[in-house]
């Protein structure tokens, strides 16, 4: 009686024997097979990033030949730069084209000087990165203490502030953000570089100080968003769920409660908007890269716009594109990660 | 994509004046409190009264006062004039233009292409979100899984692509801003259309014979539009930082027709001899934008709109 009665109901229901399983990939595990599923359902959608991308560029009025060589060229060399950018090829043809090519790793060659599309993007790519990486510790550095602070007491001082910096920062546009700036730390006060790119190789250190400026630039937009969501959200659970009162009637300490058990339920609106937000981080980047000489994608992309390089344009868009579903699905993965019920295949609450 | 985005009531706070009593303001006391409330909401009238002000002065001063000078054809004799110097009442920029009539033309390409942007967009967006709600089936999830392609786009990028080829011009920056705007207003709609679908009201006019054209005229449309309308002042504020974004960037509006983000960007130049140039219509812009965006966020709480 007394072993029955010890004994969790949970374990008596287990079969003594595991039914025998299939090998394979599928099968190993569920997280795993979350994660191919999710991966699988992320071709379509970079597939069609790619396909909106050539559309827009290729379907919209105005012929590219005429568009790179002026007004007063001859009907002769535009035909010849129209055989040479294959434009005489249906659409279809030359999409088709273009996404075997990109397939195997070609993305063609610049139109200004010939050199191969993939070497421009791997000398922009690690800038940007870096610029990207370093704003986001920066915002999640500031951000998840400033919202749990400002949690703790909802409209109280602390709350007060940060919500009116972050309505503040939501309202500022980040180019006149990174040149106050620049008026006040590289004008004003002569501490930082206003402009000027060095890289890693030449040491870490100036390195950061050449990127700190441009990282705080994107950065700042971002805390304002992420405090003002994770803020919501803690505020949120604080008065609604269960788990927070019985932790709370438990006697649990009430910075452990909001650190312990409300934070950590509310990491998942903060991806949720990390990933939402990381098409605006890329456009970011195209300013903020270009106020501060910044050789990334997005000076890279400027660049092709006005020489009117259209291989190199369409690389960049795609690529950045790709980033912004390549974001979306490690969002995804790291729900699946965090998230026993997604982990084992059964929907979330 | 799996991923949902988030709703927007968590992405900005105000939706919910329960979960979030600082945006509802002291509580009055007595018992006209709510009453009292409602009428003195400062979150309402000091930025509607903001923006009802920088509308007349970009719009109807220039046609009241005939002698403001032009924004585009100053004379370099009167360039860098300091502030308050007689007839430049914030004095000229490097190239003699007055820099007051300048900024209330810049306002006045920001508000145009920020409201003209928006109006597409809620017109198309919004149209297509209610059709494809109230069809559903294939249709709808043809069409909302296209626009959830749009929304994963990094906007700001295409917006610049899109105008550039299509050459410079204040409508080309409309039409490409309005285009991004679409899948916002869409995904809106649909949300609202799904609940009012299912209403009694609804379902009567069905019943009553009553063609799906007329029901969703007479019946959804007026009920969705005013949420649409609400979120839309945020999107003015947004349409109105990308106008900035790309004329900052030189892809804007051609330089014949100043505008605010041209002219930050022409003052970048002299940020250490000539601050103000930057800064006045940086103020001018921020200004116009948190006006927006506190409105829109008082709007939403006081309707419970998402």
């Amino acid at each position: 009686m007394s072993d029955t009665l010890t004994r969790s109901p949970g374990r008596s229901d287990r079969p003594a024997v595991r039914p025998p399983r299939a090998a394979g990939l599928l099968n190993r595990s569920p997280a795993v097979r979350v994660a191919i599923k999710r991966v699988l359902q992320a071709v379509p959608v970079v597939w069609g990033a790619t396909f909106i991308t050539f559309c827009l560029m290729n379907l919209l009025p105005g012929n590219a030949a005429v568009a790179l060589l002026g007004d007063d060229a001859t009907p002769e060399q535009v035909a010849a730069l129209s055989a040479r950018l294959n434009l005489d090829e249906p659409f279809l043809v030359r999409y088709l084209q273009w996404l075997g090519n990109a397939l195997t790793g070609d993305l063609g060659n610049s139109l200004q000087n010939n050199e191969p599309v993939t070497a421009i993007l791997g000398r922009a790519l690690p800038v940007s990165l870096e610029l990207v990486v370093l704003a986001f510790a920066l915002a999640l550095l500031v951000a998840v203490p400033t919202a749990v602070v400002a949690a703790k007491r909802p409209g109280g001082f602390a709350d007060r502030i940060g919500m009116q910096i972050s309505m503040f920062g939501l309202s500022v546009p980040n180019f006149v953000f990174a040149l106050v700036l620049v008026l006040v730390f590289a004008v004003g006060l002569r501490v930082l570089p206003a402009v000027g790119y060095v890289p890693i190789g030449q040491g870490l250190g100036p390195n950061l100080r050449a990127m700190i400026l441009p990282a705080t630039a994107i950065a700042f937009a971002l805390f304002c968003e992420y405090t003002r969501v994770l803020r919501a959200d803690i505020v949120d659970q604080m008065l609604r769920e269960d788990y927070i009162t019985t932790a709370r009637a438990k006697g649990v300490g009430s910075w452990q409660v909001l650190v312990r058990h409300a934070l950590r339920n509310s990491v998942f609106s903060l991806l949720t908007i990390v990933g939402l937000q990381f098409g605006a981080l890329i456009g970011s980047t195209v300013i903020i890269e270009q106020m501060f000489g910044l050789p990334g994608m997005g000076q890279g992309l400027l660049q092709g716009i006005n020489n009117r390089d259209i291989p190199v344009v369409q690389a960049y868009v795609v690529v950045m594109a790709c980033f912004v579903v390549g974001a979306n699905l490690v969002t995804d993965l790291l729900y699946a990660v965090l998230d026993p019920r997604i982990r084992h295949g059964r929907p979330a609450a | 994509m799996a991923v949902q985005p988030p709703d927007l009531a968590t992405v900005r706070p105000g939706a919910d004046p329960a979960a979030d009593p600082l945006d509802a303001g002291p509580r009055p006391r007595g018992r006209t409190g709510r009453r009292a409330r409602r009428r003195t909401g400062k979150g309402l009238w000091i930025p509607g009264t903001i923006l009802g002000l920088i509308v007349l002065a970009c719009f109807v001063w220039p046609l009241v006062y005939r002698d403001l000078p032009s924004p585009t054809a100053g004379s370099l004799l009167q360039a860098n004039l300091p502030p308050f110097s007689p007839g430049h009442l914030l004095g000229t920029d490097p190239l003699g233009n007055d820099i007051v009539s300048r900024l209330l033309h810049g306002g006045r390409v920001s508000l145009e292409v920020g409201l003209t942007s928006n109006a597409i967009g809620l017109l198309l967006g919004g149209s297509l979100g209610m059709f494809a709600a109230f069809r559903g089936g294939w249709l709808e999830t043809v069409t909302m899984r296209l626009l959830d392609m749009l929304i994963a786009f990094p906007s700001l990028v295409l917006v610049l692509v899109v105008s550039t080829y299509l050459t410079p011009s204040k409508l080309n920056v409309i039409w490409a801003i309005s285009f991004f705007s679409i899948p916002t207003f869409a995904r809106l709609a649909r949300a609202a259309t799904l609940r009012l679908r299912e209403q009694v009201y609804v379902v009567a006019a069905r019943l009553a014979g009553a063609r799906d054209s007329a029901i969703l005229l007479r019946h959804i449309a007026p009920n969705v539009l005013p949420q649409l309308l609400t979120y839309s002042l945020l999107w003015v504020a947004a349409a109105i930082a990308i106008e900035a974004s790309l004329s900052f960037l030189g892809f804007g509006v051609p330089a014949s027709e100043p505008s605010w983000g041209m002219m930050i960007s022409r003052g970048q130049a002299y940020i250490s001899s000539n601050p103000e140039l930057v800064l006045i219509p940086s103020a001018c812009l921020f200004l116009t934008i948190v006006c927006l965006n506190t409105l829109g966020d008082a709007l939403r709480a006081r309707t419970g709109a998402p």
